[in-house]
């Protein structure tokens, strides 16, 4: 399960979701390989937790509930139910505002500043259009954003093998007109 | 074919594959807790049953979904219709109260009959067993849905399909991403 070793992807060009997922992960590759950076984890952790503890909390709830049955364990299920769904809506939240479809949160160090950088992708439903976000945040406070929108056709070729050195090209076209931009100011 | 099935899975990294695994978890549980939520919120241990026996017609059919509350402060009454267990049975009994006792604590006992059946239960209770008790019920009826649950029982005559279609839908969301 490991992506050292660089292997072809072959997906099915017409699903769109596997699409998205296997460019997102050639992005992903292209960041902590190419460019340099060090993936930062916290994002999609938080959001492991999160549904782990929901998890945890169902198991707890099942386990007292075989051990003490209903009427006794009334107390334990309200306070796990609910807290449940807030979890859940907890969860909502944080993957519509906080995560918003970022794919891979990638570090760097230029000299004394720390750049992050921060990819989103957005495939509408029965589309063939990939729009990619990339925002670049310096540890000065800047933030810059680019982005593109493309068909998978710029990216896949007929077969629907991943061609890797198009999005290399793609992506750090996007990291150098970001990382210049800075430098201009 | 099967081999591009796996093709996702084997090309998850591992924050990926749990997430996978941990949102199957939560189709699980999130069915689990809407289920527990229920049983807080009607009293009943089992706020959903399926009509199983023809013994209630014309009332209830075979297949028919009732939905049940059973609330401490409400009384039962002769007419209603209770499901109830039985020691030594597994499955919940739904049959209407026929005779009931009130003592000045609280306390009844009271005889049901199945509406279709030509005799009272005194022959499905347990050995020596002449009335239920408050204990004994699970819930009451309170309303109920047409052959829906002809599915279940369905399920459960035919076990191996029951296993083969939720083992396809575990396979699936454990495979598929997003």
């Amino acid at each position: 399960m490991t992506n050292e070793t660089p292997e072809v992807v072959k997906i099915n060009k017409w699903d769109g979701a596997a699409a998205k997922n296997a460019i997102d992960d050639a992005i992903r590759e292209v960041f902590t390989g190419e460019l340099k950076c060090k993936e930062s984890f916290a994002l999609i952790d938080g959001r492991l937790f999160l549904c782990a503890l929901a998890v945890g909390v169902a198991l707890y709830a099942l386990l007292w509930d075989y051990l003490y049955p209903f009427p006794q364990s009334k107390l334990v299920l309200i306070i796990c139910v609910s807290s449940y769904f807030i979890l859940m809506s907890i969860l909502t939240l944080y993957t519509t505002f906080k995560e918003k479809g970022i794919f891979v949160v990638a570090k760097e160090k230029v000299g004394n500043v720390t750049r992050v950088w921060e990819a989103s992708s957005y495939v509408k439903k029965h589309d063939d259009k990939y729009k990619l976000v990339l925002v670049m945040r310096n540890s000065n406070g800047k933030t810059r954003e680019a982005s593109i929108y493309k068909s998978f056709a710029n990216f896949l070729d007929t077969n629907g093998t991943v061609v890797q050195n198009l999005i290399v090209n793609e992506i750090t076209k996007l990291y150098n007109s970001l990382s210049s931009e800075k430098k201009e100011k | 074919m099967l081999d591009s099935l796996f093709d996702d899975v084997k090309r998850m990294n591992k924050r990926q594959f749990i997430y996978q695994v941990l949102s199957f978890g939560m189709i699980v549980s999130s069915a689990l807790m809407i289920w527990k939520g229920l049983m807080v919120v009607t009293g009943s241990e089992s706020p959903i049953v399926v009509v199983l026996s023809g013994s209630m017609e014309p009332a209830f059919h075979r297949g028919d979904l009732l939905f049940l509350t059973n609330y401490p402060d409400e009384p039962v009454r002769v007419g209603e219709i209770v499901v109830f267990k039985v020691e030594g049975r597994d499955i919940p009994i739904v049959h209407r109260v026929l005779k009931l006792h009130e003592k000045n604590n609280g306390t009844v006992k009271f005889l049901t009959k199945g509406d279709n059946n030509s005799v009272d239960d005194r022959g499905l209770y347990a050995q020596g067993q002449l009335w239920l008790t408050k204990k004994d019920v699970v819930g009451r009826t309170r309303g109920f849905l047409p052959y829906v649950g002809m599915v279940t029982i369905y399920m459960n005559e035919y076990p191996k399909f029951k296993f083969a279609v939720l083992g396809c839908l575990a396979v699936y969301v454990l495979v598929h991403r997003e």
